[in-house]
């Protein structure tokens, strides 16, 4: 690995801690698209911001760009707080509005200025190790490195210092106003810090993938878990994962960095929206044939407990009379025989007394609809879990 | 546990700090096709060349690969056509620049004042220098005398490919000639894509006329299009081309905006502007493709 590949995933890393961290309070907050929206709408702000300072360089710029940021937020509440539209559509008003004003702007006074939307959506990391931060001819690494790091170490230190804040307005925003701090200040100080990271990111590695790194990692992590701070954790693992694995599938293909990254980004997420254990695909579907099988398994016990004669009880009886397929009936009747519920002999089958106990009880929940005799159904005779 | 996988990874970056064997010949890296075939003409086997981009690659929409970080790291040399034809990369050129890597910008031997200005570009000058082949061969001198400067361990060797590249191009130069002379001048008449063949005009007495301006980026407006439908009718042009790094569908809309005035124009063709043709074929080189350009010009507006 030559220094420029290290830096390179190095640089792709930070941003991707950097970008999951308010990431994760983006997707909690059901605001995702809102970095999108920021990473259009910066655009102005990185116009005026060039037009006072005339440097590309300029730490202004930046300040501009994160302002122009929370002015989309800001707008995108405004024409929400209206109720004449709902929030999606209020984000899709403002940005493209804001992006636009940025792109005439650029054509009609910094034509010969390097500011062009290409520039900005889509940065190249392939770069980034030869743009260095020289100070007095001392080579001191990438420069969108520092410029990322110290984002990312005021996002932590901001993150430590308003944990508290930012979690409580997160999930109730009633309880914050009510302890006295304000929801609309840590949203605004939310929205900022997005925006700053989007700024800072921009340059070194495009702002799709720096969308791609907000909210796929954070979407990912909500699949896997309820806890803030495991999701936090889970994020960071997932977008550096993603960030690394992304830049070898890129040397393995010889192609664009960014877009590789993206494209596991991508990936992950769909395999734990595949396999995640309680939330996943496969697990949902699994749990529902479960389900129907009980519910088969409890129609069955209830038939054999109403009918004592001979000829209902008969084993071929029940595939007309239940009007299951063979196979569903074949499967009810094999789940109660493990269960020990029912014996079957001759072809005629009975209900033990565990099942007769089971069939009572469930009996008994269904007219009374109580709560906790289905609880208590469950840990007695837990069918697939016991 | 973040800032300890920070840490590790600032670990790995200052322990690696290390440049990889080479073996001994001179790394050089370029960007268009056109001054890939260019710097190897004259570097012959002295050197290792690694193109940027490929046959057909627009040069204003290149998109950088990974494989690039490590060609553009390993590089001693990094030749480039400047005036904002490579976009973005020109920037990284510059700062590689700062920190003393050897980069050679062929536009810096054009005196600006025989530039081509340009309303539209970003550096006000049309970056498409090659067509012009007086300007190609002062370009030659150029690399050649750099590449000596870099490398004179092998200067002799470069000289010579050097001078004798300067003889393919004089030779180039007479047979275009031959070939434009036998058309007339008033049927000179280049209606392209984008405006690539400006110095191709200016030394041929060419009216070029692009239906994009000089970016690809930009698209073509409706109006852009009546316009040079309406030159077209007027002057009554028999073929437009289309070319090989541009997609054919603004040109087939001019063609369809001509045939609705009810006048008949063909598509003489592909021209090469901005890439070379595929390796392998004859137009994959800078005379190659100056050849096919010009046959297929002549012998459609004939």
């Amino acid at each position: 690995m030559s220094s420029a590949q290290i830096e390179i995933q190095l640089i792709a890393s930070i941003v991707a801690i950097a970008c999951a961290i308010p990431g994760t309070f983006l997707v909690l907050r059901k605001m995702a698209l809102i970095s999108d929206a920021i990473s259009h709408s910066i655009l102005p702000g990185l116009v005026l911001g060039f037009f006072i300072t005339h440097d590309l360089n300029s730490p202004l710029l930046i300040v501009m760009a994160a302002l122009s940021g929370v002015v989309t937020v800001v707008l995108v509440e405004f024409i929400q707080k209206t109720r004449l539209v709902k929030e999606d559509t209020a984000i899709g008003l403002v940005f493209p509005v804001l992006f636009s004003i940025g792109v005439i702007m650029i054509a009609k006074n910094a034509n010969d200025v390097h500011l062009d939307t290409d520039a900005i959506l889509l940065g190249e990391l392939a770069f980034a190790p030869f743009d260095r931060f020289l100070v007095d001819g001392a080579d001191l690494g990438p420069k969108s490195l520092w410029i990322i790091g110290t984002i990312l170490l005021i996002t932590i230190g901001l993150l430590f210092a308003f944990f508290k804040e930012l979690k409580i307005s997160t999930f109730d925003a009633g309880l914050a106003t009510a302890l006295g701090f304000s929801p609309i200040m840590i949203h605004y100080g939310l929205m900022s810090v997005a925006s700053i990271t989007i700024v800072g990111s921009f340059d070194a590695v495009g702002a799709i993938l720096v969308v791609a790194l907000m909210i796929a990692p954070a979407a990912t992590a909500y699949l896997l878990t309820d806890n803030l701070k495991r999701m936090l954790v889970l994020s960071v693992i997932f977008g550096v994962f993603s960030a690394i694995a992304g830049y070898w599938l890129a040397h393995w293909l010889d192609a664009s960095i960014s877009g590789s990254m993206t494209t596991i980004l991508g990936i992950v997420f769909l395999l734990v929206y595949l396999f995640a254990p309680k939330r996943g695909l496969i697990s949902v579907l699994y749990r529902n044939r479960q389900q129907q099988i009980e519910v088969s398994l409890l129609t069955f016990l209830l038939h054999l407990n109403n009918h004592q004669e001979i000829s209902e009880r008969h084993i071929n009886h029940l595939n007309e009379h239940i009007n299951w397929r063979r196979v569903r009936s074949k499967s009810v009747l094999d789940l109660a025989l493990k269960n020990n519920m029912i014996t079957i002999d001759k072809s005629i089958i009975s209900l033990t007394d565990k099942g007769k106990n089971f069939t009572d009880k469930a009996i008994d929940y269904i007219i009374t609809n109580d709560h906790s005799k289905i609880e208590s159904i469950k840990e007695d005779f837990f069918l697939f879990r016991g | 546990m973040k800032k300890y996988i920070i840490l590790v990874l600032l670990i790995t970056v200052f322990a690696c700090q290390q440049k990889p064997k080479k073996n001994g010949k001179l790394q050089v890296v370029t960007t268009t096709t056109m001054i890939t075939d260019l710097v190897k003409n004259i570097g012959g086997d002295k050197i290792d060349i690694q193109g940027l981009m490929g046959a057909g690659v627009d040069p204003h929409l290149y998109k950088a690969s990974e494989g690039d970080v490590s060609k553009l790291f390993n590089a001693d040399v990094i030749v480039y056509n400047g005036l904002h034809l490579e976009g973005k990369l020109e920037d990284v050129f510059e700062k590689m620049r700062q920190q003393d890597k050897k980069t050679i910008a062929a536009s810096d031997a054009i005196d600006t004042a025989t530039l081509i200005g340009s309303e539209y570009f970003a550096s006000n000058y049309d970056p498409h220098i090659w067509f012009d082949i007086a300007n190609w061969e002062i370009i030659t001198q150029y690399i050649t005398d750099k590449l000596c400067e870099f490398d004179a361990e092998n200067a002799a060797t470069y000289k010579k490919n050097g001078a004798n590249y300067l003889k393919t191009l004089a030779s180039l130069k007479t047979t275009i000639i031959q070939q434009v002379n036998s058309l007339p001048i008033e049927k000179r008449i280049l209606v392209t894509a984008h405006d690539a063949f400006n110095y191709f005009g200016k030394e041929f007495q060419f009216n070029v006329v692009g239906l994009q301006g000089l970016s690809t980026a930009t698209e073509a407006g409706v109006k852009d299009v009546q316009r040079l439908a309406n030159f077209i009718e007027e002057k009554n042009v028999k073929a437009i081309f289309v070319e090989s790094s541009v997609p054919k569908r603004t040109v087939e809309a001019l063609q369809e905006a001509v045939r609705a005035k009810g006048k008949e124009v063909v598509i003489g063709g592909t021209l090469y502007s901005d890439a070379l043709g595929s390796r392998g074929t004859a137009e994959a080189t800078y005379i190659g493709m100056y050849k096919h350009n010009v046959k297929i010009i002549v012998n459609s507006l004939k």
